[in-house]
């Protein structure tokens, strides 16, 4: 099987993964990567108003084969 | 794979009985006198299945054991850890049908006690009964401990408050000493425990090891400021009751 590497930041603390993880095929590798985006959301919000969360995973060559992100935008909504 | 009448010894069993009582010679001999088969497991294989009646309870003797539910898609949470000593389906004595699984974490050694022995040993001595009651009851208190983790607990604190529990549980079994012991397990198996992410095991790996209260090389997780730990993931360990007092 292949080995997989998902590398994460929520927007403060970057993980590069140095381990990997064999997996069936991309797909796999995709849903884990995606799969991480909740936990690292649910771990710092509520924290500012700006954050990106970002993942992508990397294939045994190196190469980044998928990459994803989810933002939060808050704002008040008061008279300026 | 099963190897039956061959004895084994429930020192473990006996061990872990006396952690929160005195218990008496006769009680003692109660216990090493119980009737059981003794079985050999795999790292993999169930040591209980789910949905089935077990005629009989099971301790484990070596090895680590999990609870596990897994649903329909194939996602597993694993609902409790259980160490050398421990009861892991005593409550199936009274419950008859498994509402989980019993898998084997590590290659195991475990004993397969017949509820009647059991109930016999209850019969002899009320104080055996209770002290089996309160395995339970431990049992109960360790899933709160979980469910609050999982709730309301960081994930840095999650992982740090397990680590405590586990220490101090083997340490108290002779099964870890000096801030050391070890934990075999795959990381897939600790975020079924954790119910992480695989990813976000590792980032919690990795901001745990930064705070230089714990290392974890392949298995061996040692604890360097064990205060420092407890402190971090709000540890009390009132919960394990590591207290000897008559019960």
């Amino acid at each position: 099987m292949p080995r997989y590497y998902i590398d994460s930041s929520d927007g403060n603390f970057s993980h590069v993964d140095s381990e990997g993880v064999e997996l069936a095929g991309d797909e796999a590798a995709r849903y884990l990567a995606l799969d991480a985006l909740p936990d690292m959301v649910r771990e710092v919000l509520p924290d500012g108003d700006r954050r990106e969360f970002a993942v992508c995973v990397r294939d045994q060559g190196g190469r980044v084969i998928y990459s994803a992100s989810l933002t939060l935008t808050g704002s008040w909504r008061g008279e300026s | 794979m099963a190897v039956n009448g061959f004895p084994g010894t429930l020192q473990a069993l006996v061990t872990s009985l006396s952690l929160r009582d005195e218990i008496s010679a006769d009680e003692v001999a109660l216990v090493e006198g119980l009737a059981r088969r003794r079985r050999f497991l795999h790292r993999g294989e169930e040591l209980v299945s789910q949905h089935s009646q077990p005629g009989e309870s099971c301790v484990v003797l070596s090895g680590f054991t999990a609870r596990e539910v897994v649903l329909a898609d194939g996602k597993r949470q694993i609902t409790a850890l259980h160490i050398p000593g421990d009861f892991v389906d005593l409550h199936a004595l009274l419950l008859k049908v498994m509402d989980h699984s019993v898998i084997a974490l590590t290659d195991c050694e475990a004993a397969y006690v017949p509820h009647r022995e059991l109930l016999r040993a209850m019969e002899r001595s009320a104080h055996l009964g209770r002290l089996f009651w309160l395995s339970t009851v431990i049992d109960g208190a360790i899933q709160r401990a979980w469910i609050t983790s999982s709730g309301r607990r960081s994930a840095t604190a999650h992982l740090g408050h397990l680590i405590c529990e586990l220490y101090r549980r083997l340490a108290a079994v002779g099964l870890a000493e000096e801030g050391r012991f070890s934990f075999p397990v795959a990381q897939s198996e600790l975020a079924d425990a954790l119910g992480f992410s695989l990813v976000h095991v590792n980032r919690t790996l990795q901001d745990l090891r930064a705070t230089g209260l714990v290392s974890w090389k392949g298995s061996l997780v040692t604890i360097l400021d064990f205060e420092g730990l407890a402190r971090l993931s709000q540890f009390d360990p009132t919960y394990l009751n590591l207290v000897k007092m008559p019960r």
